[in-house]
């Protein structure tokens, strides 16, 4: 038996954002519009206003049962039911906000006797077993499910574990694995949004990823994504993959920008002779934002970067497969002599950190890969190459 | 089949021990004042990652149910005015992280992992799967409190970590200290919750079920 490595394939991959499905997403996108909207981040018990982008319909507090969950199940449809969450078919679910959302709610509800039984209500959605359970229920998958919380390069680590398990093979050379589902889920709370306002990191003002201004900002957005990985269908495949954790500080990176150096050095090896564009983190905030784009432009020289965050928001734990769903759709081949346009960095505009920041759509047909890549807490580094298959 | 030699291990069961008597146990494992800043969690994993000393090249996979469940609850006791130290603790399973970062020691792949009853049948096989030829599998939990009422937080806190080598890795003919082996199994999975699979190792018991489906999984002691 052994697991050696082979590009993964890119059967499906889907999003869900704040616009609605990957291509409502990547048009919004491409028209320049900005999904976020000033909400407070303490949802009903008031505090700053902060940008964030949330589902049609859904409040900032978390319900019972969640809001976001029906919307939710109705995307995933296409990928549900018991032929997922078998040993040949694993499901593998990533997240970094899970239920948290729910915890609150229960917290605060529960600190009133009256509403004992909307306490007990939340409780059923709140921990990180019992958020995957709910959805395992509302998908009707079996029950092999892994799941990965690494904040926000969580998705990425899903992928990466996705690919291995495609490689497994049995003593005679046969796969043991088809073909894996990889989900990835955050929803936006007062947990979240707190915390992150606690972190003075939230302010009103909206996000301009690598633009040269001078104060950071951020926004946050609701996001799901699900990709299907296969060894012998889809458009694109995964060639290379990357991880990295500095392990330098929980809020900061390596001042030197030896982290995101490590994190794209696999991948400038896998990318040499090809033309690449790439798909940055870029939340708004200026120390990382400089660090990333300039490690960019060395690693790959003239390749235009954007950051799609000022128009969802940090979609945090599932940004990284929201964002390459995005990222693949832009580049799905069109007729020879029509334009595929890929979104620029939405909110920014000169000056930002690098010549080779896009803040505006540009024509992808010149490029052959996409380089999509993410940070999080501890310093922590992912990155992938999407090549056309 | 897929096979690693248990070459170093670590168990920490700290059971209904709170965050002060962790500290005052485990104060000599760090420098002054460090453990102040730490969570429960953060201190067990910590101990346990500086005694098995992992290098940079070692692929780290990391797996708890509920992560700090403790720092959990006192984040969200911090509302309307949430603690931004316990939003980062709390929000991720951050407790190796603590330890790292305290070690200033970068690492290359390192794999959070949570859920419950299959959680260490796809910890072990993500280890497996692993091309880093050593690999620290590792987990626990921090002891909650009023969340454990609602299954959202641990009862008891404890601690593993444990160095898996490959069978012909030079470094594991010293004298291992076991070995785990996965191989396929159509039988149906047999749920194995976290704090079974930490007895066993802290016990050193032998081991063989189906607890990750499709994988039937072998522990033996030497």
């Amino acid at each position: 038996m052994e697991a050696s490595q082979a590009p993964a394939r890119l059967a499906v991959c889907e999003c869900l954002t704040a616009f609605g499905g990957t291509r409502d997403t990547l048009a919004a996108m491409l028209r320049g519009e900005r999904a976020l909207r000033l909400v407070p981040a303490l949802g009903n018990e008031g505090g700053d206003d902060a940008p964030m982008a949330l589902l049609s319909g859904r409040s900032l507090d978390e319900q019972s049962p969640p809001a976001w969950l029906a919307p939710l199940r109705r995307f995933l449809a296409p990928v549900c039911g018991p032929g997922w969450g078998t040993a040949r078919h694993p499901v593998i679910v990533t997240s970094s906000n899970f239920g948290v959302g729910s915890l609150h709610a229960y917290r605060r509800a529960h600190a009133l006797p009256a509403t004992a039984e909307t306490a007990a209500a939340h409780a059923r959605y709140g921990p990180i077993h019992k958020s995957v359970a709910v959805l395992h229920d509302a998908c009707g998958w079996g029950a092999n499910i892994t799941v990965f919380s690494h904040a926000c390069v969580s998705a990425h680590l899903g992928l990466v574990h996705a690919g291995r398990l495609l490689a497994l093979q049995d003593n005679h050379g046969r796969a043991l694995v088809d073909e894996v589902l990889v989900v990835s889920y955050d929803f936006l709370s007062p947990f979240v949004a707190g915390g992150f306002n606690s972190l003075k990191i939230l302010n009103a003002e909206f996000p301009a990823p690598y633009m040269d201004r001078p104060a950071s900002a951020i926004g946050l957005g609701d996001g799901a994504a699900y990709a299907v990985l296969a060894r012998d269908r889809g458009e694109f495949q995964i060639a290379a993959q990357s991880l990295h954790n500095e392990m330098h500080h929980f809020t900061a990176n390596q001042p030197d920008g030896s982290g995101f150096v490590a994190a794209f050095a696999p991948i400038v090896r896998a990318a040499a002779g090809m033309r690449v564009w790439v798909k940055g983190h870029g939340t708004g905030t200026l120390e990382a934002g400089r660090l990333e784009s300039a490690a960019v432009a060395a690693a790959f020289p003239g390749a235009p970067l954007v950051s799609w965050k000022g128009a969802l928001g940090h979609t945090l734990g599932s940004c990284g497969l929201v964002e390459l769903a995005i990222a693949a759709a832009s580049m799905r081949k069109t007729a020879a002599d029509s334009p595929s346009l890929t979104p620029g960095t939405v909110g920014s505009s000169a000056p930002v950190f690098t010549p080779e920041v896009a803040t505006a759509p540009f024509d992808n047909r010149a490029f052959d890969g996409i380089v999509c890549a993410s940070n999080a807490f501890g310093g922590a580094h992912a990155a992938l190459l999407l090549r056309h298959a | 089949m897929l096979e690693r030699l248990i070459q170093t291990i670590r168990t920490d069961d700290a059971g209904s021990e709170d965050i002060a008597a962790t500290r005052e146990r485990l104060k000599a494992a760090f420098p002054p004042g460090a453990a102040r800043r730490m969570t429960q969690l953060g201190m067990l994993m910590s101990a346990i990652i500086g005694e098995l000393g992992p290098r940079s090249d070692d692929a780290i996979i990391y797996a708890t149910q509920f992560g700090e469940g403790r720092t959990l609850e006192n984040y969200l006791e911090s509302f309307p005015t949430p603690s931004p130290t316990g939003f980062q603790s709390s929000i991720h399973p951050g407790a190796v992280q603590q330890g790292m970062i305290r070690r200033a020691q970068p690492v290359g792949e390192f794999f959070p992992m949570a859920d419950g009853g299959c959680l260490a049948g796809h910890s072990i096989l993500a280890a497996f799967l692993s091309p880093a030829p050593c690999v620290l599998l590792c987990g626990g939990e921090e002891r909650g409190s009023w969340l454990t009422s609602i299954d959202s937080a641990s009862s008891r806190a404890y601690a593993y970590g444990m160095i898996l080598l490959p069978k012909d890795n030079a470094a594991s003919a010293l004298q291992p200290a076991g070995s785990i082996v996965m191989e396929p199994d159509a039988a149906e999975a047999t749920p194995l919750p976290p704090g079974d699979w930490f007895d066993l190792l802290h016990a050193r018991k032998n081991f063989s079920g189906v607890i990750a489906p499709g994988w039937r999984t072998t522990l033996s002691w030497r």
